[in-house]
Parts: structure tokens; sequence; C-alpha cells
């Protein structure tokens, strides 16, 4: 696994189009089709709002080359907010955009989104 | 009525009026999900008539004997159905011609790509065709967003993005300037008033001007130069 880039990042929506067009350069450092990059950029933006609406104060994403474009996306802090309506929205999408979704739990809470595009994803 | 309920009642019935009450309280889900797709080069309202068309079809395929809830069901049809939308036609954008023909490019170029190898291109493949730096590209695909004039500016939707646009035909700014012009002119004297109607008001030459005056151009021209230093300078005083 070679790690490509970190970031690490109060979390807000105001940063959401700085971490898309990272998703989109990384993307294509990866070797991903358009399609690819553009679904990864969806599923970071929600990843990061499922977070974000779990009262994390940061974020931390780190984007691997592993068979494709590996993305780790974990909340920092303690988060303290509840689950929004849109949540359900926001899983069933990242699903569909990617059969590779997983999430890990932390107190019972959602703390990890990890995914995978490119060449075995 | 809850929704397994709503729904049952409805495939019994086939009621329309039940119909449109499932599309209507789910109708946000078409809404959030046309927005999550915002700036790929299609408008929202596109976006939002395509999964609104989708939340239809779903209601009348979703089988809520399964035990799925309605939202887990329709979030990826109405995904689907946006996504084919963004393969099937030309993206409809307002873009600097350049960038279109970047975006456009590099589309055809994915698709060239594709058919040759058998494998969806990389942005690195397409940037290589293209001749270009794979920035480049990154940045022609991510400038898809059109904002409508008439979108709501702010969150309380009471003004659009046009009502915010300054009109380039503004009657208060166009008699403010007028009192301003009016204020400088008074501090010129009698001569170079009259100079200044000739030049700037009828529009005549210089030499027009200086025969019309019976004086040489020569003194029109340095008259011109030292009246339009004093307007100015009387200007800037008064718009300080």
């Amino acid at each position: 696994m070679k790690e490509l880039m970190t970031l690490y990042f109060p979390l807000g929506s105001d940063k959401m189009t700085t971490v898309r067009l990272a998703t989109g350069g990384l993307s294509a450092l990866a070797g991903l089709s358009l399609d690819e990059s553009e679904d990864c950029k969806v599923c970071v933006t929600e990843s990061l709002l499922l977070l974000m609406h779990r009262g994390y104060a940061a974020a931390r994403v780190v984007f691997s080359l592993e068979d494709g474009l590996l993305v780790h996306i974990a909340g920092e802090g303690e988060g303290e907010g509840a689950p929004a309506e849109e949540d359900e929205i926001s899983f069933a999408l990242l699903t569909a955009l990617n059969d590779t979704v997983r999430t890990e739990q932390k107190n019972g809470k959602l703390a990890e989104i990890v995914f995978r595009f490119g060449e075995k994803a | 009525m809850n929704e397994a309920e709503l729904f049952a009642k409805y495939r019994a019935t086939g009621d329309v009026n039940l119909r449109n009450e499932i599309v209507e309280r789910y109708f946000y889900v078409a809404e959030i999900l046309a927005k999550k797709f915002v700036g790929r080069g299609v408008e929202y309202d596109d976006l939002l008539q395509i999964a609104s068309l989708a939340l239809i079809k779903g209601v009348e395929r979703f089988d809520e004997t399964k035990g799925v809830r309605f939202t887990t069901y329709i979030t990826p049809t109405i995904a689907g159905e946006i996504k084919n939308y963004f393969r099937d036609r030309a993206r409809l954008v307002h873009l600097p011609r350049k960038v279109v023909e970047l975006k456009s490019g590099a589309r055809r170029a994915a698709e060239e790509i594709a058919a040759e190898t058998g494998k969806p291109a990389s942005v690195g493949e397409i940037a290589s065709r293209l001749g270009v730096g794979e920035e480049e590209v990154i940045r022609a695909m991510e400038a898809g967003g059109v904002v409508s004039l008439d979108r709501p500016a702010g969150d309380d939707e009471s003004g659009s993005f046009y009502d915010l646009l300054p009109d380039a035909s503004d009657d208060y700014e166009k008699l403010e300037q007028r009192d301003e012009v009016a204020a400088a002119l008074a501090t010129l004297s009698g001569d170079e008033r009259k100079m200044v109607s000739l030049r700037f008001g009828e529009e005549l030459s210089q030499s027009e001007t200086a025969r019309r005056m019976g004086v040489s151009q020569m003194y029109v021209s340095r008259m011109e130069r030292k009246v339009l230093q004093k307007l100015k300078e009387n200007l800037k005083k008064s718009m300080a």
C-alpha cells in the first residue's frame, strides 16, 4: 500500500470543494476513469457529511494506492451529534456508487468509512 | 398511515391520489439526490426532473413486502437514473469555449480509449491523448457548475441572483453623476464652459471649437488639458 496523501482539517461544509478538488487530482494519480473519479468525489463528500452530522470536530482523509484508490475517512475527536435524517440516504448513495464501502464504529458510533475505487473495486 | 400500509393500500386500490401522496412524501429524497449531483454540468432543475421521474417509477416498482425501507430502495434507483442521464446526454453547459471544448474532447477521448483498450480511460491517458496536462482535464471536468440567475441568492429565498446584478442603466446613479458634473462645471470660467460645451457636448474637433471661439487650436488644446485636470480634481473632491 502506498500512501498518496493525508488531509487533516476541521470539519465544515466550506471545506468540501477543496476536498473534492483534491480527490479529483488524486483519482487522476491513481488512474481512475472520469466516472469513477466523479463517484469517488461524491463518496468522499457523503462520508464527511456523515461524520459532520455525528459532531466530529475534524476529519482525517487518507488516500492510498492499493488496487486502485483506497480512501480512509475518519472522524477526529469526540462525536457529539445525533445522526441526521438524511444519513440513510447518504449511506444508500455510498453503497449505490461503490460496493466496497465498509464502516467502523467507535463507542457505538460511526467513526470511519473506507472504500476503494479502481482496478478491483 | 405508515409506509408499508400506504404502499399496500396503493397496490390494492391503484388510487392515483395515493400514489401522489407517496411521491409527495418522498419528494425530498429526489431533491437531496439532485443536489448531490450538481456541478457535473447539468442544471439542478434538470436533475430534479430526472430524479422525480425516477421516484415515480420507483413507487410503481417498489415491493413493500421485502422488508426494505423505501428510501433505501429509491436512493440507488434515482442515483442510477441520474448517472445514466450523464452518460447519455450531451452536457448542457455554458462555460468558456476552451473549457467546453476540453470537456467534450475529454469525453470523446475517454470513449475512444475505452473502445481501443476495452478498459475505462484514466485521466492520465485522456490528458496524454489530448496533449494537455492532467490538471487541465480535471479542472475542465470540475468546471461544470452552472448557476441559474433565478436561483435564490440567500437562505431565506427572498431574492434571486438576478436581483443582485447591478443595473447597467441605473437612473439614480445617472442622476447622481449629473449633479456631480454640474457642480464641477460651475467652477469653470465662461470660456472654459463654452469650450467644454463645444468639445464634449457637440463633440466638435479642437480646430472647429477654436474657429467658433475665435482662438487658435493650440489655445483650445491647452485649455482642454487644464479644464480636464480641474474637473478631475473637483470630481475627486466631491466623491471623497
